[in-house]
C-alpha cells in the first residue's frame, strides 16, 4: 500500500493551503451578479493592475476565459481566429469556439518552441477582397507558456512582433496566458511588459499559482464589460464568489515567488532522467515547470508499463501518447519528492529493460 | 443613510453562515476535472438521491444548469424547445440556448399560476410530417416555482400530465427547479415525487438554500455524463470545487427546513403591504417566498421611485416594471426585519407627494 503520493499530472492538482482556507472562511462576500462581490472586485483590480490592463473578470476556468475572449473579439458572424495547431484552445477546449461560438478556427503550425512563424500567420490572414468565399479574420491567439511544446516561453520580442502584425491588419491579439507568470519568471520579464501587445489575456489562478478554482481575463474596460455579459450567458455568473477570490488573492501573494523553484525542480528532474538511456528528455526545452519524456523506439510499448509501475509507487503522471509522458512540477512537490520520483523512474526503466532482456 | 439593511431583492443575496464557512475551510478537495473532488461527489450523490434521479452535476449557476440541460436534450441540429413565454430561460438567460446552442425556442403562454395550458403545449409540438419547414420539437421546459408569476407552484398532477404529453410525443421534460424545494415545501409533497415525470431538473443551491455559489443538474447517468462534457466546453469545469460543495452540503442540511418560515414571512409581509393604501398585493398568489407589489395609479409614484425611497430606509427591493415591485424572502431576513420593512413601506408611501401638489 502506497503511503506517499507524488502527483505530477498537472499543476491544477494544487490544493488550497491553510492560509487560503482561512481566507476563504473569512472572505467578505456579496452577490456578484446583482452588484459587486468586494473580494472579487479586489482580485480583478489587482490582476488588471499587475497585467497592465484596464479591467479584469474572474471566471470559473481557463476554458471559459479563452472562450469568452475569442467570442468577444469575434462578435461578428463569419469570424475567423488564427491560432497554433497545437494550442490548448484548439486541442483541449472541446472546439467550443466553433461549436458554441460559431467562430472558425484557422490553425497554423506551432514550432517546437511554441511560436508560429510570423510569415505563416500573415499568410493565413484572409484577404478581405475574397470575402465572398472567406470568413473574416478578427483575431490572433498566442499561448504563453505553450503547454504542448513543454511549457516553453514566448519572448517579449516575438509577442510584440505578432502584436504589430495584428495591428497592421486591424486584428486583435489574445494571449492564452494560463501559465503567463511561469513565462514571466523564466524570462525575467515583468508580466505586464510581456503581455503589453495583447488586447486580452487569460490567466489561470488554479495552476501553478495554486488557488483552488478559477482564472481571470484582463483587457480594456469596454472588452471586460462585454466579457461580463457573455460570462453570464455561458452560465459563469456566480454569486458570493469572494470565497474563491479570497483564496486566489492569497495564492497570488504567496506563490508567484515559488514558481522559480518549480522551474528548478523541473530542470533537476529532466537532468536526472536524461541519465537513463531508454528515455529521451530535451533538457534545453525545459524552460518552466513542464517536462516531456519520450520513450526510445524499441521500448515504446513500455510507456504504459512505466506509468503503471510508477503509479504503484505513488508517482502519478500523464501519458500523452504511446511514447510520451508528461510531468508538471508545482509548489506542493518537494525536492525530496523529485528525488523519490527519479529513483522510481530509474527502477521502472531498469525493470522494463530486464523484461526485454528476458 | 440607514444603518440597517434589509435586502429583499432576491434570495441569491444570502451569505454563507458560520457553519458553511467552517465547512469550506476544512473541505476535502481534489481536482474535479482530472479526478473527482470528494466533496463535490458527496453533494452530487446527495442531490441525485433526494430528487430520485440516477446522477447529478454541480455547476456554477442556474443559467448554466438550464443551458446544459436544454443543449444536451436538444443535441441534434434543428431542435426546438417548448417553454413558457415568461419563463426564466426565455427572459433572463441572454437567449443562450439559441445564441450559443442553436436551439429554437417556441414559447407558449404562461398562465398567472405558472402553468401553460396543456392543449396549447400540445398544439405547439411540431408535426414531423412537415419537417421540411419545421424544426424538430425535442423538449418541454417547466419552471417550478415560477419566478415571473410570483413564486407559484406547479402541482404534481400538472407536472405529471405534462410528462405524459412529452412521453406521448417522444419528447423530454426539463424542470427549471431553481426553487423546487420551495415548491415541495409549500405543496407538502416530497421533492422526488414532484419531479418524478422530469428527465432532468436544475436546482439552485445559492438561492433560498443559502449556499454561496452554484446549482445542480439531476438526471439519468447517461444524461449527466453528456452534461459533464458540455459543462467543460462551456468553461464550467472547476478544479478544487469541493470548497463550494462543502458549503452547499451544509446549506442542504440546514436550510431546507427554514423555507417554510420564509413562506410564512412572505405571507405576513404580503398581507401587511396589501393593507397599505396605494399598494396592492394579490395575497392569494403568494405561495412561497416571493411577493409582487403593484403600485396603484392613484398613489402617484413609480416602482423605481419607490424603490429609491425605500433604499433611504435601508430596504432593498427590485423594480420589475413601471408600477411593480418584487420582494423575495429568505432565511437571513428575520421577523423583525419584516415588521421593519412594513413600517418603512408605510412611511415611504406616506411620503409620496400628493398629486395635487400638497
Amino acid at each position: 500500500m502506497v503511503t506517499r503520493i507524488v502527483d505530477l499530472r498537472s499543476d491544477t492538482v494544487t490544493k488550497p493551503t491553510e492560509a487560503m482556507r482561512a481566507a476563504m472562511a473569512s472572505a467578505e462576500v456579496d452577490d456578484d451578479v446583482l452588484g459587486n462581490d468586494p473580494t472579487a472586485f479586489r482580485l480583478e483590480a489587482e490582476m488588471a493592475k499587475t497585467m497592465g490592463k484596464e479591467a479584469g473578470l474572474f471566471v470559473p476556468s481557463g476554458t471559459m476565459g479563452n472562450l469568452i475572449c475569442v467570442l468577444v473579439h469575434c462578435d461578428v458572424r463569419g469570424s475567423e481566429v488564427i491560432l497554433g495547431d497545437k494550442c490548448h484552445i484548439y486541442i483541449y477546449e472541446n472546439g467550443g469556439i466553433a461549436t458554441i461560438g460559431g467562430v472558425h478556427p484557422r490553425a497554423v503550425k506551432n514550432n517546437d518552441d511554441g511560436t508560429i512563424d510570423i510569415d505563416l500567420i500573415e499568410a493565413a490572414i484572409r484577404d478581405p477582397r475574397g470575402e465572398l468565399l472567406y470568413p473574416t479574420t478578427k483575431l490572433i491567439c498566442l499561448e504563453n507558456t505553450h503547454a504542448n511544446s513543454g511549457g516553453r516561453c514566448l519572448s517579449v520580442e516575438y509577442t510584440n512582433r505578432v502584436g504589430e502584425l495584428a495591428k497592421k491588419h486591424g486584428l486583435k491579439l489574445h494571449i492564452d496566458g494560463a501559465r503567463i507568470f511561469n513565462a514571466s519568471v523564466a524570462l525575467g520579464v515583468p508580466v505586464d511588459r510581456l503581455v503589453q501587445a495583447a488586447d486580452s489575456v487569460s490567466v489561470c489562478l488554479s495552476k501553478g499559482i495554486g488557488a483552488p478554482v478559477g482564472s481571470v481575463i484582463v483587457g480594456s474596460k469596454n472588452f471586460i464589460a462585454k466579457a461580463r455579459r457573455l460570462r453570464k450567458t455561458l452560465g459563469g455568473g456566480m454569486r458570493q464568489i469572494g470565497i474563491l477570490c479570497a483564496a486566489a488573492l492569497v495564492a497570488f501573494q504567496e506563490n508567484i515567488g515559488k514558481l522559480e523553484s518549480d522551474h528548478k525542480k523541473a530542470r533537476l528532474f529532466a537532468d536526472g532522467l536524461r541519465e537513463l538511456k531508454e528515455l529521451r528528455v530535451d533538457t534545453l526545452a525545459v524552460e518552466t515547470n513542464i517536462v516531456f519524456i519520450d520513450i526510445e523506439e524499441g521500448v515504446r510499448t513500455r510507456a504504459e508499463k512505466i506509468c503503471k509501475y510508477l503509479e504503484e509507487r505513488g508517482i502519478l503522471l500523464m501519458q500523452e501518447s504511446s511514447s510520451r509522458l508528461r510531468v508538471v512540477l508545482h509548489h506542493q512537490i518537494s525536492a525530496s519528492d523529485v528525488q523519490y520520483a527519479l529513483s522510481c523512474f530509474q527502477q521502472a526503466v531498469k525493470g522494463i529493460q530486464n523484461e526485454i532482456g528476458n | 443613510m440607514a444603518a440597517k439593511i434589509v435586502d429583499l431583492r432576491s434570495d441569491t443575496v444570502t451569505k454563507p453562515t458560520e457553519a458553511m464557512r467552517g465547512a469550506m475551510a476544512s473541505a476535502e478537495v481534489e481536482d474535479d476535472v482530472l479526478d473527482r473532488d470528494p466533496s463535490c461527489f458527496r453533494l452530487e450523490t446527495e442531490l441525485a438521491k433526494l430528487l430520485g434521479k440516477e446522477a447529478a452535476l454541480f455547476v456554477p449557476s442556474g443559467t448554466m444548469a438550464n443551458l446544459i440541460s436544454v443543449l444536451v436534450h436538444c443535441d441534434t441540429r434543428g431542435s426546438e424547445v417548448i417553454l413558457g413565454h415568461d419563463s426564466h430561460i426565455h427572459i433572463y438567460e441572454n437567449g443562450g440556448i439559441a445564441i450559443l446552442g442553436g436551439v429554437h425556442p417556441r414559447t407558449v403562454k404562461n398562465n398567472e399560476d405558472g402553468t401553460m395550458d396543456i392543449d396549447l403545449i400540445e398544439a405547439a409540438i411540431r408535426d414531423p410530417k412537415r419537417e421540411l419547414i419545421y424544426p424538430t420539437t425535442r423538449l418541454i421546459c417547466l419552471e417550478n416555482t415560477h419566478g415571473n408569476c410570483g413564486g407559484r407552484c406547479l402541482s404534481v398532477e400538472y407536472t405529471d400530465r405534462v410528462g405524459e404529453v412529452a412521453k406521448k410525443h417522444g419528447l423530454k421534460l426539463h424542470i427549471d427547479g431553481a426553487r423546487i424545494f420551495n415548491a415541495a415545501v409549500a405543496l407538502g409533497v416530497p421533492v422526488d415525487r414532484l419531479v418524478q415525470a422530469a428527465d432532468s431538473v436544475s436546482v439552485c443551491l445559492s438561492k433560498g438554500l443559502g449556499a454561496p455559489v452554484g446549482s445542480v443538474i439531476v438526471g439519468s447517468s447517461s444524461f449527466i455524463s453528456k452534461a459533464r462534457r458540455l459543462r467543460k466546453t462551456l468553461g464550467g469545469g472547476m478544479r478544487q470545487v469541493g470548497v463550494l460543495c462543502a458549503a452547499a452540503l451544509v446549506a442542504l442540511q440546514e436550510n431546507v427546513e427554514k423555507l417554510e418560515n420564509d413562506h410564512k414571512k412572505a405571507k405576513l409581509l404580503a398581507d401587511g403591504l396589501n393593507g397599505i393604501k396605494g399598494l396592492r398585493v394579490d395575497t392569494s398568489s403568494v405561495e412561497t417566498n416571493m411577493i409582487y407589489v403593484e403600485i396603484e395609479e392613484g398613489l402617484g409614484t413609480t416602482a423605481s421611485k419607490l424603490c429609491k425611497d425605500l433604499e433611504e430606509y435601508g430596504i432593498l427591493v427590485m423594480a420589475m416594471a413601471s408600477s411593480r415591485l418584487r420582494i423575495v424572502l429568505h432565511h437571513q431576513i428575520s421577523a423583525n426585519d419584516v415588521h421593519y420593512a412594513l413600517s418603512c413601506f408605510q412611511q415611504a408611501v406616506d411620503g409620496v407627494p400628493n398629486e395635487n401638489g400638497k
